[in-house]
């Protein structure tokens, strides 16, 4: 952890609540701060990394953890626009952030660069209706109609 | 040359183990590649089973999205139930009473013992084995019958709450140590004595020290334990390849740091056959726990329900709880922006990580050992999609 405070000074760490380390990291310096994360501060557990709409912004967090007993998450948090998010994977640091940013991309629309292979994973791959977990999703899929009025002649039982 | 060409030239072939089939454990698509028999690629399609649990929660209350989280892993529905109760307690700050985590840890470990039952009988059923999947389900259907009369419940129960659980343990239910190992006595300790005496000598005759068994289980489908660390892996998936973590001792929820238990674990190589053995050794362990919890239930009274706000307005924040799933590291992270729905929750699923590591291990082994590898590895496909 002091690693990584020495490496990016500019980069707000809080305390949460529950003990975990939240760090603010801006797009820019975000492969590199996961990589020094994983090499030199130990962090080799990526317990979850999803996104987050906020309204006016999206994020990107991820749940880091060191393989020890009773150690707190670094919460590793990228603020992103609404319009073209795009962040570096870090798939090639972690490999099980393949899936989980396939799941950001399919839900919130963020485009991992470098990724191996982003296509939508929970929803079907030529799916057209958006992104579904965003706030300002509407569902435009045609709905069928509640009540239907019979308009044809009476037919025999 | 042409793509129509190529492919008639090529000598692999594309095999759809499609949506529908017997031994994918719900509707998963693997699409294997096959050089005769050998697998060369293995790429799981998901999301046939996808509910959208995460948007519909978020037009919910707190309280409502319990039964949700039941039927993310519907094979070990309290524990999911577990994790996101115990998020929404931290965000909150409400204490839970002593009676009640007690019963909660009791249902959890004998919720594992269930969990374990299926995987382990799926996964011989898989491997051709028919018998035993119904031994296991069974003997599952005793302990159905045992959390009906708790939770009113057979497989999916709505039974925490936030400060504690639903309703007291209805009476004599958890009978007496020197309770008969028979069918009959329809107690928790009556099923604990059965489970010692008659289904893990079962196990162990029938598939543990069965030749074929063995054939097709050693050897196959090694996850060394950097590959597994890498690849997010958790609970026996983790511990069949040696890695000694286990959540409820490394970072303990609940009351979990008042037990004794023991945390099996594999080789180093694991492979197919480590991982039933650490889920077969887990049971034993689980049931070693719920003696330790039927104990203290049996002696000490309490409340079941601490004190709770009327409504549920946790504090604008964000929280990761985590916790030892049946089937590995269950993540609820949720944030709040303080009014009575969560803004947001994301449900972190060990099977869905787990999924990630077949392409990595299939290729090279025969088409059948991609059922095999697939029963160990356990996945339960409501949690993957949820």
């Amino acid at each position: 952890m002091e690693q990584l405070k020495e490496r990016f000074p500019d980069v707000p760490f809080t305390q949460l609540p529950d003990g975990d380390t939240a760090a603010d990291v801006p797009v820019e310096q975000y492969h590199d701060f996961c990589q020094v994360a994983r090499d030199d501060a130990g962090y080799a557990h990526l317990s979850c990394l999803s996104g987050a709409d906020y309204k006016d912004h999206l994020q990107v967090v991820s749940q880091v953890y060191k393989m020890e007993t009773h150690m707190p998450a670094l919460v590793i948090r990228v603020r992103l626009p609404m319009e073209d998010p795009h962040v570096a994977s870090v798939t090639d640091l972690w490999p099980t952030a393949n899936w989980h940013e396939r799941e950001a991309y399919d839900m919130y629309g963020i485009v991992f660069d470098n990724h191996p292979r982003l296509l939508r994973i929970l929803l079907p791959d030529n799916w057209q209706g958006g992104h579904p977990l965003r706030k300002d999703f509407v569902d435009k899929r045609p709905r069928r109609p509640r009540l239907v009025r019979y308009r044809g002649e009476a037919t025999e039982p | 040359m042409p793509p129509q060409e190529e492919m008639e030239q090529s000598k692999e072939l594309l095999v759809n183990m499609g949506p529908q089939h017997p031994s994918t454990h719900g509707v998963l698509r693997l699409m294997v590649k096959l050089d005769g028999e050998k697998v060369t690629w293995c790429e799981p399609d998901i999301g046939y089973l996808h509910r959208c649990f995460e948007k519909l929660s978020e037009a919910k209350t707190y309280t409502m999205v319990i039964p949700f989280t039941d039927r993310t892993d519907y094979v070990s529905a309290i524990s999911n139930e577990l994790c996101y109760c115990i998020g929404v307690e931290k965000m909150v700050g409400i204490q839970v009473p002593e009676r009640a985590e007690y019963i909660r840890v009791m249902l959890t470990e004998f919720q594992r013992i269930c969990s374990h039952l299926m995987a382990v009988g799926a996964m011989a059923l898989d491997l051709g084995a028919v018998s035993p999947f119904l031994y296991a389900w069974r003997d599952r259907e005793y302990m159905y019958s045992l959390f009906e009369r708790i939770t009113g419940g057979r497989m999916l129960y709505n039974y925490l709450r936030f400060g504690g659980v639903r309703n007291e343990l209805p009476p004599g239910i958890i009978g007496k140590p020197t309770d008969g190992a028979e069918l009959k006595d329809k107690t928790i300790w009556g099923f604990l004595n059965y489970f010692d005496n008659y289904v893990i000598p079962e196990w162990h005759a029938l598939i543990t020290r069965n030749r074929i068994f063995e054939w097709r289980t050693k050897s196959i489908g090694q996850i060394p334990a950097k590959v597994a660390v890498a690849y997010g892996a958790s609970g026996p998936v983790l511990r069949g390849s040696g890695v000694k973590w286990d959540l409820r001792k490394d970072a303990p929820y609940s009351i979990y740091d008042r037990f004794e238990f023991d945390i099996p674990t594999g080789k180093e190589n694991g492979d197919v056959f480590d991982r039933y053995m650490v889920r077969i050794l887990e049971m034993e362990q689980s049931a070693r726990i719920v003696k330790q919890t039927l104990a203290w239930l049996a002696d000490n009274g309490g409340e079941i329900m601490g004190k709770v706000p009327r409504i549920i307005k946790p504090p604008p924040g964000e929280h990761y709880q985590r916790i030892e799933g049946s089937r590995g590291e269950v993540g609820c992270w949720i944030i709040s922006d303080g009014t009575a729905n969560p803004y947001r929750v994301k449900w972190r699923s060990p099977c869905f990580v787990h999924l990630e590591l077949m392409p990595v291990i299939t290729p090279g082994h025969l088409i059948a050992d991609v059922v095999a590898i697939l029963g160990s590895i356990d996945i339960v496909l409501g949690e993957v999609d949820r």
